[in-house]
């Protein structure tokens, strides 16, 4: 891609375009551009994995779809970027390690400092920087305001010590963000502390965990006095829990969005296909009840675009959309297991087409009420934070 | 009179519980997931060794007559044995051995039988042509599928209709057009394309069905030992994982989940004595050992299923990790849950036995 192609695109004003050319625009570069044997890949992709397509994306100017474009983002309306990530998954467009993107970048556009900003927007922009998330620990997955990993200031640099623990793809990463403890005395989430971390700094040792897929998407990250310069904390010292949390809300609707849901009914309707019980009215009935639940899912889902539209924040009902997308995509995987027979039991693909998975989809399924919040948890919030009930 | 049935009926208790015991001695629920671990995904998936020790322990041939060289018991007998195999996750294909060694037994292949039933030369029934049924058609060259733990077998017993009944055909695995797929367990699926092979006798279809069912029996006891075991461990951790000052267990949402979990497997191990019990007693019609038998095997694979998703999901983010041992249950529920008939169609086999025996 020439320089002079690269700057027009990225001056490119997308959000000015309708809502149809927009996604026309986005249909056609993801058929011309997208590598074809990277489309819905079994599992997330690693960063060597995908780099050609983000040069792709990158040439275009659409790696940070939501930040403004005097930073280098697309500017886009929460109702355009609806449409990006609608026609990605159309397309089978797999997920890049996008922790640097949807977390950091927006925390850090919101609560950095201006130097923060310049340092390591671009960087997160142009790939250089490959970010992963350091917030659950083993004694603090549901309770996360109960983390332990300390980070002790002694002169200009903090020294952390601690463990993290299903931290995505930190294989990949250069950069951790984390949520350490800087004041043992406070109740739980007021000692908290937001702090980016290089990950060559010594004493930062990675270790892949093999999930139940097989695969080594999660890690655990061992600190073992790092020493962290003092300006790569964020925000105020003892006030990172709630810059966390404010961004949990946009966590919540990206995790409650239809697109894993919606992807797998798709392969159910292969699957019945396959088997031969597509039109066999038990099997209809069990369909269009996913369908159904589908089509209503997408309905509360775009109420919840319409806020962000409205620029309006999210309240803790949006963990209503989570939790239902989460479950909706287990029962359509465990549809696909009843159906499939003895072929449920077998570790690869049918015949090795990619579509035909559906071990591969309900074990993919499983974590979706486990990760980003428990159904559990969310429940909790929506009994006690929406309902407020007593207790 | 009702003093004498009595004491049958405690003879008949120890009997089971002896033979539950020794079960359970040579694979202890909870105990060797080093073994387990280290046989997945390598052909044959289990160990040769194990399954000799389980043929003489008389397991394999445990349905075969005693004049056949088997121990003559009933399926409560066999049942126990597979629940405990279930609970200590042994990839050692013993329904499938079991189901062969029936089989043989049939049509009086002693030769073939008595090296199956010592466990030195492992044949399996190559019966199924599609996925989830249960029926044998006994389509000469159609292929053989989801043959568990293929790998390991020396010869296949390959039905093969001819007039009204089905032929038992004799192929070695030497030479046999044999393909294998990796199983979510670490086991293996194998495809047979029939040829050739030594017809040993024929049988009326009904008695592979009525060999089948008994696998499916089998099947869900071994299913009922993987949930319970799971369910053990389960609450184990609930006990244990302390998460906002207490332990997990104390929260209510969790305590009410695993009373209901703890309900399906009570309802479940009641449907299997009772079905074991059907087979046992002489005299029961065939539709009421065939309904007693789906009831079962519905109940097993819904149970198995809810209940290891259930442990993984109360196990948090460690049980979605491969060196967690709750996840081993999950997978080998996986492969099994469907074998032998899935339970849309055993309700749909009870609906059609149930109304034949009413009529």
């Amino acid at each position: 891609m020439s320089q002079s192609a690269e700057m027009s695109s990225a001056g490119t004003n997308w959000d000015a375009l309708s809502d149809e050319e927009f996604r026309a625009e986005v249909r056609r570069f993801v058929e011309s551009e997208y590598p074809a044997e990277l489309r819905n890949p079994q599992h997330r992709l690693h960063w060597e994995q995908g780099q050609a397509w983000f040069e792709k994306v990158k040439a275009k100017g659409w790696v940070a779809p939501g930040w403004p474009r005097e930073l280098g983002g697309m500017g886009l309306s929460a109702a355009k970027q609806i449409i990006l990530i609608e026609e990605y998954e159309r397309h089978g467009v797999a997920r890049l390690p996008d922790h640097g993107v949807i977390m950091l970048g927006p925390l850090l556009i919101r609560f950095g400092t201006e130097a923060q900003r310049s340092r390591f927007l671009p960087r997160i922009l142009a790939g250089e920087d490959i970010w992963c998330q350091g917030y659950s620990e083993p004694g603090a997955g549901s309770d996360l305001a109960s983390l332990r990993t300390e980070a002790v200031l002694d002169g200009d640099h903090y020294v952390v010590n601690g463990q993290k623990i299903w931290t995505t793809l930190a294989t990949d990463a250069n950069w951790i963000f984390c949520l350490v403890r800087t004041d043992k005395t406070a109740k739980k989430q007021e000692g908290i502390s937001f702090l980016l971390i290089d990950m060559k700094t010594p004493g930062v040792t990675v270790r892949p965990i093999i999930n139940l897929g097989l695969h080594d998407e999660f890690c655990e990250v061992f600190f073992d006095n790092v020493r962290v310069p003092r300006e790569n904390l964020v925000g105020q010292p003892n006030k990172g829990w709630s810059m966390a949390k404010a961004l949990l809300g946009f966590e919540r609707i990206f995790l409650g969005s239809p697109r894993q849901s919606g992807y797998a009914l798709g392969r159910l309707k292969n699957l019945a296909e396959r088997m031969g019980v597509f039109d066999e009215p038990d099997f209809q009935e069990r369909y269009t009840r996913l369908r159904l639940d589908l089509e209503d899912h997408k309905a509360l889902y775009e109420t919840y675009v319409a806020i962000l539209r409205r620029g309006e924040s999210l309240g803790p009902d949006v963990s209503m959309l989570k939790l239902h997308q989460a479950e909706l995509f287990q029962r359509i995987t465990e549809v696909m297991m009843d159906i499939a027979g003895e072929n449920a039991g077998l570790l690869e693909p049918m015949g090795g087409n990619r579509d035909l998975h559906p071990s591969g989809q309900f074990i993919e399924a499983r974590p979706t009420t486990i990760y980003g919040g428990s159904s559990e948890i969310q429940r909790g919030i929506l009994a006690k934070n929406v309902l407020e009930l007593p207790g | 009179m009702s003093a004498a049935l009595d004491q049958a009926a405690e003879e008949r208790a120890e009997s089971i519980r002896m033979i539950r015991d020794s079960a359970a001695g040579l694979a202890p629920r909870g105990g060797d997931r080093k073994r387990i671990r280290a046989l997945r995904f390598e052909a044959p998936g289990f160990d040769a060794g194990v399954l000799r020790q389980m043929g003489e322990q008389g397991w394999i041939g445990l349905r075969v007559p005693e004049e056949r060289g088997g121990a003559g018991l009933g399926m409560s007998e066999f049942c126990a044995v597979a629940e405990e195999l279930g609970a200590a996750l042994a990839p050692e294909p013993l329904v499938g051995a079991a189901l062969s060694a029936r089989l043989l037994s049939a049509v009086g292949a002693e030769a073939p039988l008595a090296r199956l039933l010592s466990g030195e030369a492992l044949v399996l029934t190559a019966w199924q042509e599609a996925a989830g049924r249960l029926d044998v058609p006994g389509t000469a060259d159609a292929p053989r599928l989801f043959i568990g733990q293929a790998g390991g077998a020396e010869a296949f017993l390959v039905p093969v209709r001819e007039g009204d009944g089905l032929s038992l055909r004799l192929q070695p695995r030497a030479g046999a057009d044999l393909t294998l797929e990796k199983t979510q367990d670490g086991g293996f699926f194998g495809t047979l394309r029939p040829s050739g092979g030594e017809s040993l006798g024929t049988v009326a279809v009904a008695e592979v069905e009525d060999a089948l069912d008994e696998a499916a029996l089998g099947t869900a006891a071994y299913l009922l030992g993987v949930a319970d075991q799971a369910f053990t461990v389960t609450l184990d951790y609930l006990r244990t994982r302390q998460q906002f000052g207490k332990p997990i267990g104390s929260f209510q949402a969790l305590q009410h989940r695993a009373a209901d979990l703890k309900i399906q497997l009570a309802l479940t191990r009641a449907s299997i004595e009772s079905a074991a019990a059907t087979l046992d007693r002489e005299g029961s019609p065939r539709a009421a050992r065939r309904a007693a038998v789906s009831r079962a095997k519905a109940r097993a694979s819904d149970t198995a299923m809810l209940v290891t998703k259930q442990s993984i999901q109360l196990h948090g983010g460690i049980g979605y990790t491969d060196e967690a041992d709750i996840s081993l249950y999950l997978r080998k529920t996986m492969v099994l849950f469907n074998q032998f008939g899935p339970a849309a169609l055993h309700r749909r086999r009870f609906a059609a036995e149930a109304r034949e025996e009413e009529a």
